[in-house]
């Protein structure tokens, strides 16, 4: 088994609490210092890449790959993507020259879009389902556009004559970029197992996930999850701390988050809303927490504890079949340095013995 | 009352010191290669260049991420980004736009551009023909200003292009004004109304002036500036330049450029490359402008020619006319952008103090 690879979410540098916020709300101008400095740090902790998500409430995730990656030497980018909205040859050219430029430091996170009116702003009117068959459609043609095939596709919904582009993906050690996907309803889980080198999904307690991610570990697709991360010297200092959070975020903000779900077909995240909306307990195991997430969103599901209780939640995880995983926390950076310097090291730790 | 001169940024894979003599399809093409282009956009800003051209097609990196990547290296040279609409969602278009503005200091400038080649266009999964190419531009650029110049969402449904409550967080950010300048490139009628309608500037080709001048009347009428799209071949002597001229032409029967770039004719819809062609058929447009590159190595290289007083001229006999941006590109690439910001360009600068001030050739930047 590989070892365990971690990954940063890169969308709230310099700002704390962002999520709280409605999205109309956020600035999406980027403090380019902020997200050098960020870089610099995740290289330190030895986080394996940067996730640059997408969103009109955000800059491009490929501009801001491209910036950053130019100025950095090592931190990869995780560049969120959604379908429908780029011809894949463009879309591929932009990947790929990004590649070029970044000795390759780029992989994909493939969404399919989480709230209809979001999706109509940028000209795209299909459904749920449509937008994932969509998905497959688009992940079809630009894997033959890596494999270096001349493509000719007509399908439901995009139409291609002898498409082809001239420069490769260059990387040391791949001809086309790792591909995620994220997403939880059984479409995701379908299109992972088909397309994709690892599916990111919002944690379950393991032992409740091991069954469902069964099919696609069988398929030769990773599971991750996304997961927001709280680790403190001790627990109690740990769930002093998240209860805080809430106290400091209040209670604005869950209605920003009901209002998100009334908007929203992703089954991912508005099932978790409801599920923490709904339910009084919020510790789903001693050390996943959903408190957050009707303050903070369904990735504020919430891995809460002492060092070593994290890094032991971590294994059991890796037990579950679960090898990766896309940390947020409150704020990024000092949850960043902590999990780096204390966390991390214990996973190393166990992890021959895992 | 001066002009502005761009030039078009070196490829990467091309020799910067050497004729080009590769096919477009030339796999080296596609690779940026960031040490070479970086000197080449350094240098472009010492010599006074206003903004590089960051072209499009499939054998090529994506403009956009290429000039993103080259923009940290400069501090005043702008890109010239290359876009054809059709290809992207207009919302994420202009939120790639802005977020470059943000990146890098607003020193981003577009050249919107329909295509040329249907055979192109299919690849991107574009099977619109050359008029309704045009028509959708006028959409693309309707929804593209409105995220630019209104708070409001922007709702539009087009023949083409439909987008319902489309609003960004990043805006266009520039100490020069909240959208980014637009070329527009083309000969036939529906580029020069799209041109005037949507564009700061119309590009055009390179003409005898006195033809030009009628053609472009009613486009500066409207308020919309007009450039020209040329190559360079300047020379310390006249005879050096025909030198180079008839060197570059041998060059071209190296190989099967002249086969390919007749293909590329061929295959093209674009109103612009077939009149150029047939153009071409005249050598000498005016004694400093050559038409002899046209037929090897495509529309774009109506080449000014002769000395550095001689270029000079000429550029300011399309000053006169009205004409007040140049795209330019040469070979060698770099010693010729070189030589040009050297040369030639402070001749020019002396030159324009001496026309009428009255004409009308600065251009908004709204």
């Amino acid at each position: 088994m590989p070892d365990l690879r971690f990954h940063w979410s890169m969308s709230s540098a310099g700002v704390e609490f962002k999520a709280a916020r409605a999205r109309s709300q956020h600035s999406a101008v980027p403090d380019m210092d902020a997200h050098l400095d960020f870089c610099r740090h995740a290289d330190n902790n030895q986080i394996d890449s940067l996730l640059t998500a997408v969103g009109f409430h955000r800059p491009d995730p490929i501009a801001m790959a491209a910036a950053l990656g130019v100025q950095t030497s090592h931190t990869r980018f995780l560049v969120a993507v959604r379908s429908g909205i780029m011809s894949p040859l463009l879309f591929t050219q932009q990947v790929n020259t990004v590649a070029a430029l970044t000795k390759g430091r780029i992989s994909l996170n493939v969404v399919a879009g989480h709230t209809p009116a979001e999706q109509r702003s940028y000209g795209d009117f299909l459904t749920h389902d449509d937008r994932y068959r969509r998905t497959d459609e688009f992940m079809t043609i630009c894997k033959a556009l890596w494999a270096g095939e001349v493509v000719t596709f007509e399908g439901e919904f995009y139409h291609l004559e002898k498409a082809a582009i001239n420069l490769p993906f260059i990387a040391e050690d791949r001809s086309c970029p790792e591909i995620y996907f994220g997403g939880s309803s059984d479409q995701a889980y379908a299109l992972a197992a088909k397309h994709a080198d690892c599916l990111l999904t919002l944690p379950e307690p393991p032992e409740e996930m091991a069954p469902r991610i069964r099919p696609l570990l069988e398929a030769d697709t990773e599971v991750g999850l996304l997961v927001s991360i709280l680790a403190r010297p001790t627990r109690d200092q740990a769930v002093n701390d998240a209860y805080a959070v809430l106290e400091k975020v209040g209670n604005r903000a869950k209605k920003t988050h009901r209002d998100f779900s009334k908007h929203s077909d992703s089954v991912a995240f508005t099932g978790q809303i409801r599920k923490a909306e709904e339910h009084s307990n919020h510790w789903l195991t001693p050390t996943l927490w959903n408190g957050a997430v009707p303050f903070m969103g369904a990735p504020a599901i919430a891995l809460v504890g002492s060092y070593t209780e994290v890094a032991e939640t971590i294994m059991s995880y890796k037990q579950a079949g679960v090898t990766q995983f896309l940390f947020m926390g409150w704020p990024d950076l000092a949850e960043m340095n902590r999990f780096g310097s204390h966390v991390l090291p214990l996973v190393r730790e166990m992890e021959p013995n895992g | 009352m001066t002009a502005s001169f761009h030039w078009r940024l070196a490829e990467g894979g091309e020799n910067l010191q050497r004729a080009m003599r590769g096919l477009r399809d030339d796999p080296a093409k596609a690779l940026p290669d960031l040490a070479a282009q970086i000197h080449f956009c350094r240098e472009a800003e010492r010599v006074g260049i206003d903004a590089l051209l960051v072209d499009i097609n499939y054998a090529k990196p994506a403009p956009m991420v290429l000039a993103l990547a080259l923009a940290p290296h400069t501090r005043r040279l702008r890109f010239m980004v290359a876009h054809r609409p059709g290809l992207m969602s207009p919302t994420l278009f202009v939120q790639q736009v802005n977020s470059f503005s943000a990146l890098a200091e607003g020193r981003i400038c577009l050249n919107m551009v329909v295509g040329h080649s249907p055979d192109e266009q299919a690849y991107y999964g574009d099977f619109l023909e050359h008029d309704p190419r045009y028509a959708r531009m006028e959409e693309f650029l309707e929804i593209c200003r409105g995220l630019w110049e209104t708070a409001e969402p922007v709702d539009y449904s087009g023949r083409y292009l439909q987008v319902e409550g489309a609003r960004l967080n990043t805006p266009f950010t520039s100490p020069k004004g909240r959208k980014p300048q637009i070329f527009l490139g083309g000969n036939s009628k529906q580029a020069q109304q799209a041109a005037t309608a949507y564009a700061d500037c119309w590009l055009r080709f390179g003409e005898h002036p006195q033809r030009l001048a009628s053609a472009i009347a009613p486009v500066l009428k409207s308020g919309t500036a007009v450039g020209l799209r040329l190559a360079v071949i300047a020379r310390p002597t006249r005879a050096e330049a025909l030198d180079a001229a008839a060197r570059l032409v041998d060059l071209s029967r190296v190989g099967d450029k002249s086969e390919h770039e007749h293909l590329f004719v061929n295959g093209s819809d674009s109103v612009s490359v077939q009149q150029v062609y047939k153009m071409a058929a005249d050598e000498w447009l005016t004694p400093n402008l050559w038409t002899g590159a046209v037929r090897t190595y495509g529309p774009p290289n109506v080449a000014l020619l002769g000395t550095p007083d001689e270029i000079a001229q000429q550029i300011i006999d399309f000053e006169s006319i009205g004409i007040s941006h140049f795209i330019l590109s040469g070979w060698p690439k770099l010693a010729e952008m070189v030589y040009f910001g050297e040369e030639v360009l402070p001749r020019v600068r002396r030159l324009e103090k001496k026309l009428d001030p009255a004409f009308p050739r600065e251009i908004s930047h709204a």
